[in-house]
């Protein structure tokens, strides 16, 4: 059993990275990195019930705390962004490098 | 054998309903199947008995951070012309896949070549809150806080960020 959830946790991350490098949409992307956090979150159980230890199941449980925060500092940087742009591409954000602007 | 048949449904939902996630135009057609994909990795946590893990997946995920994007795109009130116009997608998602496709083709070997299925023995409470809660509660005690400093940071910088007149 743990195989195929190994199996599938490297499909499910390897699905994200495909979203997270293709796609020009910032809320995809956004979705792509939690997408990364759950395949490893699925890994990381599966690994724990094969050896009948929970200790990989309260590292998951961090990192699901750590998704739910880095959520909320997304959601802010999109109201932040889409406010002073109005746009949700990625490549309009430059704000950064440009002194005038 | 029961659970081979309910494993194999719930992955080939995860795989294609992510697939549609990364792929899909609309913002709000990648968020409604995105929680497809969240809540049968969650029936797949329950399917090796974390239960507690399966509970806490579909609080969080899909009852709190899918909400939360569900009201930002909403709120936001996403127009077409707000949209990147993504001509080339379909290239860039083929592009990408066979760049990323050999490193998962050499994990998923490694994978089946390891006899990394050690002992499959389920013990009597095993992933039940009470497991989980001593684990965190006596050896992880350190990680535990600082995901409470970390939460707090976050929660005072994304209320710093979203202030008007900066």
């Amino acid at each position: 059993m743990v195989e195929k959830y190994m199996i599938l946790s490297i499909i499910l991350f390897s699905i994200g990275i495909v979203g997270l490098i293709s796609r020009r949409n910032i809320i995809v992307i956004y979705m792509s990195v939690e997408l990364l956090l759950n395949a490893v979150n699925l890994s990381l159980i599966a690994i724990s019930a094969d050896l009948g230890d929970s200790a990989a199941q309260v590292i998951s449980l961090i990192v699901i705390a750590i998704a739910a925060s880095e959520a909320a500092l997304f959601m802010s940087l999109f109201v932040v962004l889409f406010r002073s742009k109005g746009s949700l591409d990625a490549n309009v954000f430059d704000m950064l490098g440009d002194k005038n602007d | 054998m029961q659970n081979d048949i309910i494993f194999t449904i719930l992955a080939l939902l995860t795989i294609v309903s992510s697939i549609v996630m990364i792929s899909a135009h609309r913002p709000i057609d990648s968020a409604l199947s995105f929680i497809v994909t969240l809540v049968s990795i969650a029936a797949l946590f329950g399917l090796v008995n974390a239960t507690f893990l399966f509970a806490v997946q579909i609080i969080i995920y899909a009852g709190a951070i899918l909400t939360l994007i569900l009201f930002i795109i909403m709120f936001l009130n996403i127009k077409e012309e707000n949209l990147p116009d993504e001509k080339y997608k379909n290239w860039w998602l083929l592009g990408t896949s066979v760049i990323v496709l050999p490193f998962a083709i050499i994990l998923i070997k490694l994978v089946t070549m390891s006899d990394i299925s050690v002992n499959n023995i389920p013990s009597e409470n095993f992933g039940s809150i009470h497991d989980v809660g001593l684990k965190l509660f006596s050896q992880w005690v350190l990680p535990f806080e600082l995901v409470s400093i970390h939460l707090l940071v976050a929660l005072i910088g994304s209320v710093t960020l979203s202030k008007r007149g900066n």
